[in-house]
């Protein structure tokens, strides 16, 4: 029991008692922000409607999922048995599962050493080329793979290096054996990864790019002044000015680690056959689409959320040891 | 196999398999449905009568269940609806499938929109590719989303889990409609074979319009004679003398390549059995599967020669990006396994681009001189049409009535204007009668009324592929006299998930297998690995068939 105030509080005006303050505030608040609102709330709902609404069909990862159970769709679910981790069970027993994660993670690592670096340099390469118009053009060819379909990437290289292609009819011609590239389980790593940087490595220099357009041009003559040389100037002043861009990028990459295409995985997995082919989403596809077991699809798909998140966590962990702001910090 | 494998496997992933393994089991069951089966002999009390509609004699006959041919067109033909089905003017959604460009949407197609005004209300397509069909069903089904009418082929049918369940949730059940004598109420669908209705039975409810097969082979050997010819080839009588047609016809050089695949063709040659996907009863009653057969190595040691020799073409050496039937066009692949469906339409359109052109079905050997092969049969049934649940009587029976129209036989007005569109707009007559089509009918005609109510099979020629009816009837009654026998006939049987699931990985290692990839001698290993994860299970399941149906 606390003591009796020394000091009476004021009396009061007999009027109704004022709105608490938070909710002054956020009514103020509203009235000044309400046309950010406004123009808002059209890319949340998209996002609600198209995304975390779907993300609750997730549950069918613990169920032996029944599309034709109850009423209606939405009954469909509730009404469908639930296996605890039945379907993790059957996933982790079966060997193809380890066997695409396997491949989806050696091409994760491989791309990351051979790939990823590749846009940074054609950006610095493109950032000392003078001409503005070659620049452009040089841009122009480069992004243009972007925009082609896996289809017609796959159709072409089979064209240009498949076993009936320019290539193998050159060679053939010259009276030796074609060699096997589009078919070689062993090295589909490395033609995957052709194709990812003959398609994307153009597009992916779009925001380094930009990152370099930000530097301030009075630092390089500075250095310049200080006789610093080129690659002094690319050491101390370019990849600093580079370096949190490329973090971010690296961090959004690990967080969508094990999503390494479907498209161009499936078009040549009877090429060189699912041991070497098949990734998680082409797993999905055969396990859990095709024979419509939908509930081992979605556990694989919570399973590589589960890693993917693991992942982001930890690198941006350890972006800020190392000084770095990574994607988000702790408020 | 390859040091990345070995370096990553390591890395530890053994080791969560057993920890996860471990970790999970003991709190939960295993998914999927098993599987069922509908004796199809005790549907008769369901399915129409019979009453055939034949208003021209065939000039071929076929040997049951391979169809009549005909090598004239009727001099007259006659009008066998004399009332327009439709009655309401609500335009009728329709999903159907097409092997080949789609085709201009209602309003845009003049051959849509001409069988459109015959029936009296409006069908409106949505034509989706034949080849990614399942996906589209799939998805379809799943969502509880489907169309008024939906046309799925009996392949995609078997890859929807729980189908027989589903069907009954979101398809009118046609009974009431059709059962015995009420199918005289719709005349041309009362002339469908019985053995297709029967064939449409999923829990003893007659679900959907049966698409009847023209005959019960799923593939045939085609070859371009034209070229096979020119090269001073002979057809192969067995499976030596198919290898050396291979090695005679290719040519990297000038970038072509004898085979496109053939693996069921050279399993056939050798007896593989094919029944309910592999399946042979033997004598002492007991199953066996095909990939537990000698023939079944046979038939990979003899495409693994293939492969090495580099006789198949290897833009489809397994590729899904090659395109078979534009390689067999452009001369390039001289010969290949294709569904018998294909050859009309591929013969009938490339004859007017190279009149040379001569696609026919290679004649059916044995392995060896002297040797049987087997041909494997389909089911009577090969595509169905379904028709949304819930519309309503009025609604389901004008759906039935246009089911009823586009089910018109050969000999009618119907099944002119089904199948060869308007005369002077998609063909003109040639002097003996018979429709010419044009370029205008290849751009519009994708089969959209063909596929709805199915139609009585018919084998017809036509002036534009003057021995087409000679030719299939000639290669179908040689063929059937191998014709497997199907123990399961007559049984509708939905396959366990579990055999579903292990099919395509076992597929793809019997392809490594053949493509060189892993070495024969791990056919074995692949085999009881088969076995071990479902395929005994299966024979389990496909004897209990058998059992609870007396065979």
């Amino acid at each position: 029991m606390s003591a009796p105030p020394a000091v009476e509080a004021p009396v009061r005006p007999r009027t109704d008692p004022p709105p608490p303050r938070n909710a002054r505030r956020l009514r103020d608040r509203l009235r000044r922000d309400w046309p950010l609102l406004v123009m808002v709330a059209p890319a949340f709902l998209l996002v609600l409607v198209f995304h975390y609404v779907p993300t609750l069909g997730n549950v069918v990862a613990f169920q032996d999922y029944n599309p034709f159970a109850g009423a209606n769709p939405f009954e469909a679910f509730l009404y469908s048995e639930w296996i605890g981790f039945g379907n993790f069970e059957a996933l982790f027993e079966d060997p193809s599962f380890w066997d695409s994660l396997r491949n989806t993670l050696a091409i994760l690592v491989f791309q990351l050493i051979f790939y990823f670096p590749l846009p940074i340099m054609l950006a610095l390469l493109l950032h000392s080329v003078l001409s503005p118009r070659l620049r452009a053009f040089i841009q122009s060819v480069v992004y243009l793979p972007h925009f082609f379909s896996w289809v017609l990437v796959v159709s072409f290289f089979q064209l240009m290096l498949g076993g009936a292609g320019l290539l193998a009819q050159v060679v053939r011609d010259a009276g030796y054996t074609p060699p096997e590239i589009m078919t070689n389980p062993d090295t589909f790593i490395v033609l995957v990864t052709s194709q990812a940087v003959w398609k994307d490595a153009g597009w992916g220099m779009i925001i380094f790019l930009a990152a370099l357009a930000a530097i301030d041009p009075t630092l390089y003559e500075a250095a310049a002044a200080d006789g610093a040389g080129r690659w002094r100037r690319l050491w101390h002043i370019t990849l600093p000015g580079l370096r949190s861009v490329i973090i971010l990028l690296l961090i959004l990459r690990l967080g969508d680690a094990l999503n390494v295409g479907f498209e161009q995985f499936i078009l040549q997995r009877d090429a060189v056959g699912r041991q070497a082919a098949e990734v998680l989403d082409t797993y999905v596809y055969y396990r859990g689409v095709v024979v419509q077991q939908y509930g081992i699809g979605a556990a694989a798909g919570l399973f590589k959320a589960v890693v993917g998140l693991v992942l982001i966590l930890a690198a941006n962990k350890i972006a800020h040891r190392f000084g770095e702001q990574g994607i988000y910090q702790k408020s | 196999m390859t040091n990345r494998r070995t370096i990553l496997g390591l890395v530890g992933m053994g080791a969560a398999t057993v920890a996860g393994g471990g970790l999970l089991s003991g709190c939960s069951r295993e998914p999927g449905p098993t599987g069922t089966a509908t004796n199809a002999d005790a549907a008769s009390a369901v399915v129409p009568d019979f009453k055939p509609v034949q208003l021209v004699q065939p000039d071929i006959k076929g040997t049951p269940p391979v169809a009549d041919g005909y090598v004239r067109y009727p001099a007259k033909t006659v009008a066998a609806i004399t009332e327009k089905p439709g009655t309401s003017g609500t335009p009728i959604k329709a999903t159907t499938p097409w092997w080949g460009p789609p085709p201009p949407a209602t309003g845009q197609n003049a051959y849509v929109d001409a069988v459109n005004a015959a029936l009296g209300v409006p069908v409106e397509f949505s034509v989706q590719d034949g080849n990614t069909y399942s996906e589209k069903v799939n998805a379809m089904v799943g969502a509880r989303d489907v169309p008024e009418l939906l046309v799925i082929p009996g392949w995609d049918i078997a890859r929807i889990a729980r189908f027989s369940e589903g069907a009954h949730v979101l398809f009118e059940d046609l009974t009431p409609y059709l059962a015995k004598e009420k199918g005289a109420n719709y005349p041309m669908l009362a002339a469908l074979p019985t053995a297709a209705w029967k064939d449409s039975v999923w829990g003893g409810k007659l679900m959907g319009v049966p698409f009847p097969t023209d005959s019960p082979f799923p593939y045939a050997l085609f070859h371009r004679k034209d070229l096979a010819e020119a090269a001073g080839v002979a057809d192969p009588t067995n499976l030596d003398e198919l290898y050396a047609y291979g090695t005679k016809l290719t040519d990297p050089g000038k970038g072509v390549w004898a085979f496109g695949d053939i693996s069921a063709e050279v399993q056939q040659a050798l007896g593989v059995p094919g029944s309910q996907q592999g399946w042979r009863k033997n004598p002492d009653g007991t199953l066996v599967h095909k990939y537990e057969t000698p023939e079944y190595r046979q038939a990979i040691e003899f495409m693994i020669r293939i492969h090495r020799d580099g006789l198949m073409h290897p833009d489809l050496a397994g590729s899904k990006g090659g395109d078979a039937n534009a390689l067999l066009r452009a001369g390039k692949v001289v010969c290949w396994q294709g569904g018998l469906g294909v050859w009309r339409g591929l013969q009938r359109d490339e004859t007017r681009v190279n009149p040379t052109f001569n696609l026919q079905p290679i004649k059916v050997f044995g392995a060896a001189p002297g040797q049987q092969p087997v041909r494997w049969q389909g089911t009577p049934g090969i595509i169905w049409t379904f028709i949304k649940k819930g519309l309503g009587q009025a609604r389901t029976e004008e759906l039935l009535r246009v089911l009823n129209w586009t089910a018109a036989p050969f000999g009618t007005k119907e099944y002119e204007l089904r199948e060869y569109g308007v005369e002077g707009t998609h063909f003109t007559r040639a002097a003996d009668g018979t429709p010419v089509t044009n370029d205008l009918y290849t751009k519009e005609y994708a089969n959209q009324f063909g596929f709805l109510g199915g139609r009585p099979a018919v084998i017809v020629g036509g002036a534009d592929l003057p021995n087409y009816a000679q030719d299939f009837l000639a290669w179908a009654n040689d063929a059937i006299r191998y014709a497997e026998p199907d123990p399961w006939a007559g049984i509708k049987v939905e396959t366990p998930t579990k055999l579903a699931s292990i099919t395509q990985p076992t597929v793809d290692k019997m392809t490594d297998i053949e493509r060189g990839r892993r070495p024969i001698s791990d056919l074995d290993a692949v085999v009881t690995e088969w076995r071990n994860t479902g395929g005994d299970e299966a024979r389990e399941f496909y004897a209990t068939v058998l059992a609870d149906n007396g065979r």
